[in-house]
């Protein structure tokens, strides 16, 4: 693959009671490049995701076997601090979720958290954050008004930056353009082009177009497998796999 | 299956392709008769008839474009329309050099006289056709075993080609050509030129060809 490894997963299995969401999964996620999963609903793709910062752990009756390697730990391990693992592994929903709280306060609400009230500190954070984000401009002249005045658009990208805000390597993003109009969705995909730079980043998302616009690779999602993980150039132009090759020009079924 | 309407108009993109193809082919059967038959008026009509080859060329290029642009296409898909959208270039090519043949047969002496080895000649003649109508049958079958064989088969026009430009330069040189001759020769010349032009148009289609059904790209050496 050349290039830094993020994440290793290795051998990943995961039921949810006595129903098997994802089958022996292994996937090599590259360091500061935006790796897209797609494939249909249901595939297993956002629990995969999910199980990335141990989102999954909510969920009652899940177990997994297998191994996530991150910093050379398995972040599976029973021991691993969920809290300290979501500053290092952030993630963007579908639907925009800002605090109902000032602008300021959602993107210092996580460096709050963790113990920083230095109110010139925190102010840093807030425009470097929003900077990151590619939002500070529009929001800079009214950081005290309520988040949810912001358009959907503005909300993700607010989002992202109260993500960024907490200094995290990775960046997961479930659909994070779904909702959101053409304009606002190439703001965001902008926007990965950007922060891939600093972050890795892994995308789910039912756009075929925008992974292979915003992602050096893609995984194709089918039933818990994952059936083919390639370069996106190669998945969208040659896929090796009949299944892959039927589902990226829509003939499915 | 799913998305109907698109693969009906891949479909016809490539039955549109396909009359082309046989339209060119027959430029190329049509040319090469009025140059063993001496025939001014039917090199006359290929030249009029490459306005049907230039209309496909149109006509085709916007098929592809609005696919690209409408249809988003992936994989297979992309990889016919982008080889449809080339390989239409090459035809179109090749009925140019139909034409440039079609007016050297127009102004030539009648009946035509081939200064060298006939059976050379037409051994040419034979191979340019038959790889011209293999090259429009790999694209309608897919047919990737006919297009890798096309090299060798090109390689052996080349051949030829060389050998009877030698033959006629000699016998230009050797005297063996009459004053009237000589312009009659160098059209000739050029005719074969032009043959040998277009097995490499063809050979470039089945590089295409192998491109849409494999995924990987050929090019010619």
């Amino acid at each position: 693959m050349g290039g830094e490894i993020e994440i290793s997963i290795k051998n990943l299995n995961l039921w949810f009671g006595n129903f098997q969401a994802l089958k022996n999964i292994n996937i090599d996620i590259p360091k500061n490049a935006v790796t897209a999963l797609i494939g249909p609903s249901g595939c297993g793709k956002s629990t995969f995701i999910k199980t990335l910062d141990r989102m999954n752990d909510l969920v009652d009756n899940v177990k997994f076997t297998g191994e996530v390697i991150y910093k050379g730990r398995n972040i599976l391990d029973s021991d691993t601090d969920v809290v300290e693992l979501r500053k290092e592994i952030g993630m963007v929903f579908q639907k925009p979720n800002p605090f109902p709280k000032s602008i300021f306060d959602n993107v210092v609400y996580g460096p709050r958290v963790h113990g920083i009230r230095d109110k010139k500190t925190l102010h840093e954070i807030a425009e470097r954050s929003l900077k990151g984000a590619a939002i500070w401009d529009e929001v800079k002249d009214r950081l005290g008004e309520s988040a949810l005045r912001l358009s959907g658009g503005q909300q993700q990208r607010l989002c992202i930056a109260r993500l960024l805000a907490v200094e995290p390597d990775v960046l997961l993003m479930d659909e994070p353009a779904s909702a959101l109009d053409p304009i606002a969705t190439s703001k965001i995909e902008d926007l990965l082009h950007e922060l891939k730079k600093n972050y890795t980043i892994v995308i789910v998302t039912h756009n075929m177009q925008q992974a292979a616009r915003v992602s050096s690779r893609t995984a194709f999602f089918w039933l818990g497998e994952m059936v083919e993980y390639a370069p996106t150039i190669d998945l969208f132009e040659r896929p090796q796999n009949k299944r892959t090759e039927d589902y990226v020009t829509g003939k499915f079924g | 299956m799913a998305r109907n309407r698109f693969v009906r108009k891949l479909n016809e993109l490539r039955r549109d392709v396909i009359d082309m193809g046989a339209i060119t082919l027959q430029s190329v059967k049509d040319v090469l008769t009025a140059l063993e038959t001496s025939d001014t008026a039917l090199a006359e009509r290929v030249i009029v008839n490459d306005d049907l080859i230039d209309n496909f060329d149109r006509k085709i290029e916007s098929q592809c474009v609005r696919l690209l642009a409408l249809e988003q296409p992936i994989a297979k898909d992309l990889r016919i329309i982008a080889t449809s959208f080339k390989m239409i270039t090459d035809l179109e090519r090749i009925g140019d050099w139909t034409v440039d043949i079609a007016e050297e047969i127009v102004t030539m002496e009648k009946p035509i006289h081939i200064p060298v080895s006939a059976s050379k000649f037409n051994e040419l003649v034979a191979d340019v056709k038959s790889m011209v109508a293999d090259s429009i049958e790999t694209y309608a079958q897919g047919n990737v075993q006919l297009a890798r064989g096309f090299e060798t088969r090109d390689d052996k026009i080349d051949h030829l080609y060389k050998q009877i430009v030698n033959n006629m330069v000699n016998a230009l040189a050797q005297g063996k050509c009459s004053t009237e001759t000589v312009a009659d020769v160098t059209s000739l010349l050029y005719i074969i030129r032009y043959l040998e032009r277009i097995s490499d148009h063809a050979v470039n289609i089945g590089n295409r060809v192998c491109y849409m059904e494999e995924g990987e790209r050929r090019y010619l050496k």
